[in-house]
Formats: C-alpha cells, structure tokens, sequence
C-alpha cells in the first residue's frame, strides 16, 4: 500500500477528485493548506506573497495502482506555470477500517 | 516508530482524543478535512430514507465530500496494536463513515525544544 499526496492548485482539486473518481479511485481526503515551493512564493508588483494556498490531496492505493493515480494527477493538475504542485509517495504498512475493525484496504 | 493516522468523525474527536490521553499518549496532529471513501460522499450518512426515485436519478448533487478529523499520532512500534484497537472501539458506530486508520513508517524525530532524537523525542 502507498499514500499518495499530491499537493495541487485549488482550482484544479475539483478536476483531479472528478478524473480519479472516473478511474476508481473514490476514496481520498483533502486538506487546504499553505506552502512554498523552489520558486520561494510569487511577487505580484511590489507585493511578496510567501506561502501559496494549496490543496493537498491524500489518497491511500495499492501498489500496483500507484502509477496511474500520479498519471492522472499530472495529467489533470497541470497547466506547465510554476505553482502546478508536488506528489509524494509515502509507504503505507496497514490500513484499517474503523466500522468493522478489518485490515486492508 | 510509526504514524498512526486516523481519518475519524468530528463528533468523535474528543472521546478519542480522552481515550488517547489514558493511554498515555496525549501529544497529536488534528486538522479538518474534507474526505470520501467506498460510499463516494454522504450516500449513506443521512439518518432518514431516501426516495426511490430520487436516487434512481443518478447523482442527486449531494455531499460530494464529508467533513472528518484527521489525527495523527507518532507512536513507538509495540504501541501501534493498543492505540488502533482504542480508536477502533471508541470510533465505532455501526455505520458507514466511521473512516479510516493508516500506518506508516517514520524513520525519525526530532524534540525542537532539547534537540534529541529517536524514541526519547516521543515521551
């Protein structure tokens, strides 16, 4: 099992949930955070913006399905500015679900 | 040492968050998040019937995404088993969306504060 965490645009967290909802991939969680990437924040004018807000989102797949969750993360996230976001792969060593106590995704 | 996350109802966080605290660890990560699982949003969170016909509609533009409380405990290894057992018995309700815990790997922390690391960083 890997979790999956892609930090994107805000904007572009609809069409991401909608294009791995059409591939199966329900279950995810988001979360609206602030960061800053190799670009250091963005200066529009005279002003210095620091931390850029961002949705972060969180899916927990299989191993075998990880590369077609991150090809369709690129695929929908991406706009070619800066700013389009990260994914991170983490391993995940067990999952389970609170309502029957069961093991596995 | 290993991360326990656990995505869990909001109503539920406090009895958790007690039940975490006699345990002896009271030290986590909570935010607010947005999430769905196998019932793809609220489908079956609602306490009252749905019409027949309405759900014959197809999506009906309900909750795409409910809201839930991610936790996050950083345990040593042999407590893992005590703490998803503890969140599993206070967090169940019978009904879907009672959500999630995963385990993951850390390989280290670090006390901000004194600057030591491993396992004497989490008591």
């Amino acid at each position: 099992m890997k979790m999956i965490r892609a930090i994107v645009r805000p904007e572009a967290s609809d069409a991401v949930t909608e294009g791995l909802e059409e591939a199966g991939f329900f279950s995810l969680t988001k979360i609206n955070v602030f960061g800053r990437g190799k670009q250091k924040g963005i200066t529009l004018g005279s002003v210095h913006y620091d931390e850029l807000p961002k949705t972060m989102i969180l899916a927990v797949v299989d191993d075998k399905s990880v590369d077609e969750v991150i090809k369709i993360v690129k695929y929908k996230a991406y706009t070619g500015n800066f700013g389009d976001g990260k994914i991170f792969v983490s391993p995940v060593e067990d999952a389970v679900t609170v309502r029957t106590g069961e093991h596995g995704l | 040492m290993k991360e326990v996350i656990a995505i869990v109802r909001p109503k539920k966080v406090s009895a958790t968050k007690e039940a975490l605290e006699l345990l002896g660890f009271p030290g986590i990560t909570a935010a607010a998040v947005l999430g769905r699982g196998k019932q793809r949003g609220i489908a079956a969170e609602v306490s009252f019937a749905i019409e027949p016909e309405l759900l014959s509609k197809g999506r009906s533009g309900g909750m795409k995404f409910v809201p839930k409380r991610f936790l996050s405990v950083i345990v040593e290894n042999e407590q893992v088993e005590k703490i998803v057992n503890a969140i599993v018995k206070i967090n169940q309700t019978a009904q879907v969306g009672d959500g999630k815990i995963f385990i993951c790997p850390i390989d280290d922390a670090v006390r901000v504060r004194t600057g030591e690391s491993g396992n004497p960083a989490l008591n």
